[in-house]
């Protein structure tokens, strides 16, 4: 037993300890709450969470060890060889009672018009345990009178506190922003802002997720329902890879909140602002309801029925395409969905082109899954938080992943490890590392080649002119990176003095592939030194790896299986297209023309397709340019399964219809494929699934049983869920270093990628996403702010080679030099119109608008 | 703010190995500098100063009695102990001695900002109880009349 899976590099003290006269054998040091949980006994808190450090203030854990006077805090105290604990006593009983009866005494009771009044920790516990009369005749000590926002998502209500101070931890110890105190003391302390301020944070609502009172609110949710009217579906959050479950509820149809659970899913009761404020594009005005069709060449789009966008399909899409078709899906889509697409496009279109996202090369892709050993199956996030060393590299895991972020924080805080951060923009998770490495954007080529050559001259008692010869190829790699030969040095020293060392890579790898190899190589030689490497990649679209292993790819089948005939990726589709050889193109799930690094080559090609079908949920970018647009289903309209980016399958459930005419995307897939073939097929979902796992070893015993599991211990790591390794003939290709389309007059180089509160563009319609947002914005270092006499806030002309764009200054401290960075997520700032294809990452200057 | 006292800021960070440990010495050097209490520009100050959160300095300040956060004072601060001992002891009755003789309720400052009356948690004094303290100084085994005397005392 012990609550964490067993490592093997621990050494386990097993100690004997009697609860309630049951003997049971723990790990020495083990809480007694947990000990006491683990062998069945139910304890209450309040203060105590697995996740966070414990404080002992609520003093509901109170319980008798034999021999001593006092009654102990359970959740602060370890237990001790031979002791004997009594959980469940009178004196026990009548402590918790009376620590109740202390909390009511200022609570503001005002249970009729509160948001948490049925799910209330403190009306359970009161039920349960509690004094049912109040003793105390005294005026109720009151914080304030009305409640206050402190974001535009939190509302606030002090008078309910009590005192447990887990809004204040998570925000410091999990979400690492800090930016809420507990001040004053004892019933008097309040945990709010500097000056109950408005707060400029992450608004990620953990502070609400885990109060277990009315104190912390959402505003968006408040006082729209009570939650035993809410209708739920245990779900999983599909803004990102991270894979977070949650839950998400509707009344009446319409969804109005989304939570995370305790111990239930790697996230346990952590989300970010985009899964829990995230929701509202469901239930969005600009929603698709109806197939759209353009009659006439040049014409508009208009509404018409399935059967008359069916028929034009029919009519204009060959069904022995071969080469001239293509389809790209989106990496959003279930597993089942991507696997059927594919399926469609191989077997009934007869075409070898397809491909999943609308950004990277599909050679790029290949080259990535095989550094990454995605083809060897999944690799838990837990697992790689064992290491002595993480390696962050070409990620911005903040913003892009920000509970991977979490996990890291939180773990690496409890343990002695180092956790190193290569790139070129300062974020968040910084002050967790041991290790900061700012190189330029597109240079972790030039830093990995670096280490791997200091690494390499450390092993091998090299000749004189071999010592000048990496001498001088070495500092090339500096200079093209940006960094110095001591960042190299006490990279590689750390490298070198650990045993088992976790590299996250993340998607700039993807964006600039000249890295991959590098990436393989730093690999190898890590395992060539006897060293336990693991590699977890960091990915930004939910479905992303479930799109690739079900070989919506133009190289392989699903499980990697070699594609007898190479087909072309986004990258060559669209060259055909731009040279007028594509007949057809059928887009689900993916916005090319709004995210593919090079707008001007994007919109020409895919306008000279000569029949574009896109489906979708929204009016796209790339939906704009169609012959027929078909209306799919959101993530809460649909069954199915999700890969996150460790390999772990985890299930999607309907919570409600497809609004309108809208309709199930694998439905959509399939009726199309029977348009063609009556046969095509399996019909839903779950036959489907039948088909993955008798035709995938990696998906073949994939457990998805762990849904809707509560566990009270926090064993967040179900390991049964991750993908099995297969064998896969992936090759890396080289990738040469483009250089940079313009000159030097534009002093920045451009970083881009996800902003913390967007994902794709597909968040937009999300007001309170929006809403958080004071303007796009555009970031700096703050040396480069003060150079230039530019200040944050400040409205600056951001120009580029052809495009130029007017945003907010912000100002970074800690960002390399000579970097800016524009999130993609923007309609009004579309950052790819910077982008050349072909070329390296762009140039920019800033100036005063 | 405390532009005034650089040095004596550089050197009170020079004591400690951690810039943080140095929060509740800033807050003291800040409260002087106003004039008794702690403004919120001044806690700002120490936080971008020490690379903290403003709120972290704030929870600080909160903590102690002796600091008076956005709420200014007379020259001279009094705490009357409420502990069990001084209960016991009749420290209601000293408190309300003294609320008549300032002609202020707890919590207030004097129209001459001579005083303000506060109450305190045990000041670690039971032995000699009633207890208060006027500024660094203990007045201990207090009754009507000493109190009349104390005050006298503080022209």
């Amino acid at each position: 037993m012990g609550l964490q899976p067993i490592n093997p590099y621990k050494r386990y003290i097993m100690v004997t300890v009697k609860i309630n006269g049951k003997e049971i054998t723990v790990e020495d040091n083990t809480l007694i709450l947990d000990a006491a949980r683990d062998a069945g006994y139910e304890i209450p808190t309040f203060c105590y969470q697995a996740d966070l450090m414990g404080i002992g203030s609520c003093r509901m854990c109170l319980v008798e060890i034999e021999g001593q006077k006092k009654l102990q805090p359970s959740c602060v105290t370890p237990v001790l060889h031979g002791i004997s604990i009594l959980t469940e006593t009178p004196t026990v009983m009548s402590a918790r009672a009376s620590m109740l009866e202390f909390l009511l005494a200022n609570h503001a009771m005002d249970c009729p018009v509160c948001d948490k009044g049925g799910e209330c920790e403190l009306q359970d516990m009161v039920y349960k345990y509690g004094p049912h009369k109040g003793r105390h005749a005294e005026p109720k000590f009151k914080f304030h009178e009305k409640d206050y926002a402190l974001s535009p998502v939190i509302i606030k209500n002090s008078n309910r506190c009590v005192q447990c101070m887990k809004c204040v931890r998570v925000c410091r110890e999990v979400v690492g922003r800090n930016v809420l105190g507990a001040l004053g003391r004892g019933d008097h302390q309040e945990p709010t802002s500097f000056f109950r301020s408005f707060l400029d944070c992450d608004a990620d609502g953990n502070c609400i997720e885990v109060c277990p009172v009315g104190c912390f609110m959402r505003l968006p949710y408040r006082y729209k329902t009570r939650p035993w009217d809410l209708k739920g579906a245990d779900t999983i959050c599909p803004y990102c890879a991270t894979g977070c479950r949650m839950v998400i509820e509707h009344r009446d149809g319409e969804v109005i909140r989304a939570r995370a659970q305790l111990g239930v899913g790697m996230n346990s009761e952590t989300l970010c602002a985009r899964g829990r404020f995230g929701y509202e594009i469901i239930n969005s005005e600009a929603r698709l309801t109806t197939p759209l069709v353009r009659r006439q060449r040049h014409g508009t789009l208009e509404p018409a029925t399935w059967e008359e966008a069916f028929r034009i399909i029919k009519e204009r899409m060959p069904s022995l395409g071969g080469n001239t078709v293509g389809g790209i899906a989106g990496a959003r889509l279930a597993t089942e969905e991507l696997y059927l697409f594919q399926k469609l496009m191989r077997e009934v279109f007869k075409t070898p082109n397809v491909d999943s996202g609308s950004r990277w090369d599909a050679a790029a892709v290949e080259g990535f899954i095989a550094a990454t050993d995605m083809a060897e199956g999944g690799v838990s996030v837990f697992d790689c938080m064992e290491a002595d060393t993480v390696f962050v590299i070409g990620s911005q895991v903040s913003e892009e992943n920000p509970v991977t972020e979490y996990i890291i924080r939180r773990i690496s805080a409890g343990r002695r490890m180092n956790v190193i951060i290569a790139g070129p923009r300062a974020m968040k998770l910084d002050s967790s590392a041991n290790l900061l490495l700012r190189h330029y954007p597109a240079a972790e080529a030039a830093l990995l080649s670096a280490v791997i050559l200091d690494i390499n001259a450390a092993k091998l008692a090299a000749s004189a002119d071999l010592t000048a010869a990496k001498d001088a190829k070495l500092d090339g790699h500096l200079k093209a990176a940006g960094l110095t030969i001591d960042d190299v040095r006490a990279l590689a020293t750390k490298l070198r003095n650990s045993e088992s060392i976790a590299i996250m890579a993340g998607t700039e790898f993807l964006r600039y592939p000249h890295g991959i190899e590098s990436l393989n190589l730093l690999k190898e030689l890590l395992r060539s030194l006897g060293k336990k490497v693991r590699v977890m990649p960091l990915l930004d679209r939910s479905n992303q790896r479930g799109a690739w292993e079900m070989g919506v790819h133009p190289a392989f089948g699903p499980g990697y299986v070699k594609a007898p005939a190479p087909g072309l990726g986004i990258s060559g589709m669209l060259d055909a297209a731009a040279d007028n050889s594509m007949d057809a193109l059928y887009i689900a799930g993916a916005d090319p023309a709004a995210l593919y690094p090079d707008e001007a080559h994007v919109k020409e090609a895919l306008s000279k397709v000569r029949f574009l079908v896109v489906q979708d949920i929204f009016l796209t970018e790339t939906a704009r340019l169609a012959d027929v647009v078909l209306p799919g289903a959101s993530f809460a309209e649909k069954d199915g399964m999700l890969t996150n980016q460790e390999g772990r399958a985890q299930i999607i459930r309907k919570l409600l219809p497809p609004p309108g005419k809208a309709k199930v995307d694998l439905d959509i897939i399939r009726a199309l494929g029977e348009m063609y073939d009556r046969s095509f097929g399996p019909k839903n979902a779950a036959l489907v699934l039948d088909e993955i796992r008798r035709a995938q070893p990696m998906y073949a015993d994939v457990s998805l049983a762990f849904n809707n599991k509560r566990n009270v211990d926090n064993k967040l790591d179900n390991k049964a869920a991750l993908v099995k390794g297969t064998k896969a003939a992936l090759t890396i290709r080289k990738f040469e270093q483009a250089a940079s389309g313009q000159d030097a007059q534009y002093p920045f180089m451009l970083a881009t990628g996800n902003h913390l509160f967007h994902s794709g563009r597909l968040t937009n319609y999300s007001k309170t996403l929006n809403d958080l947002m004071k303007g796009m914005t555009v970031e700096i270092s703050e040396e480069d702010a003060l150079a230039s006499g530019l200040a944050a806030g400040e409205r600056v002309l951001v120009s580029g080679a052809g495009f130029s764009v007017t945003l907010m200054l912000t100002v970074k401290k800690g960002t390399k030099r000579g970097v800016a960075f524009i999130a993609e997520n923007f309609d009004a700032a579309p950052v790819n119109r910077f982008f050349r294809k072909g070329k390296g990452a762009p140039r920019v200057k800033i100036t005063k608008a | 703010m405390l532009e005034n006292v650089k040095e004596e800021i550089q050197a009170t960070l020079k004591k400690y190995p951690v810039k943080k440990s140095a929060v509740m010495d800033l807050l003291r050097i800040a409260q002087r500098e106003a004039g008794g209490h702690l403004t919120r520009e001044a806690m700002d100050e120490i936080a971008v100063l020490l690379e903290m959160q403003p709120v972290e300095v704030n929870a600080a300040a909160k903590f102690y009695t002796m600091y008076s956060v956005a709420r200014p004072v007379g020259r001279h601060r009094i705490w009357v102990c409420r502990n069990i001992s001084c209960s016991l002891m009749g420290s209601d009755h000293i408190m309300k001695h003294l609320e008549q003789a300032l002609g202020v309720k707890k919590g207030e400052t004097t129209s001459d900002k001579k005083f303000t009356l506060d109450v305190a948690e045990c000041l670690g004094s039971c032995g000699t109880a009633p207890m208060m303290q006027i500024d660094d100084e203990f007045y201990e085994n207090l009754d009507a009349k000493k109190i009349d005397g104390i005050l006298k005392g503080f022209k």
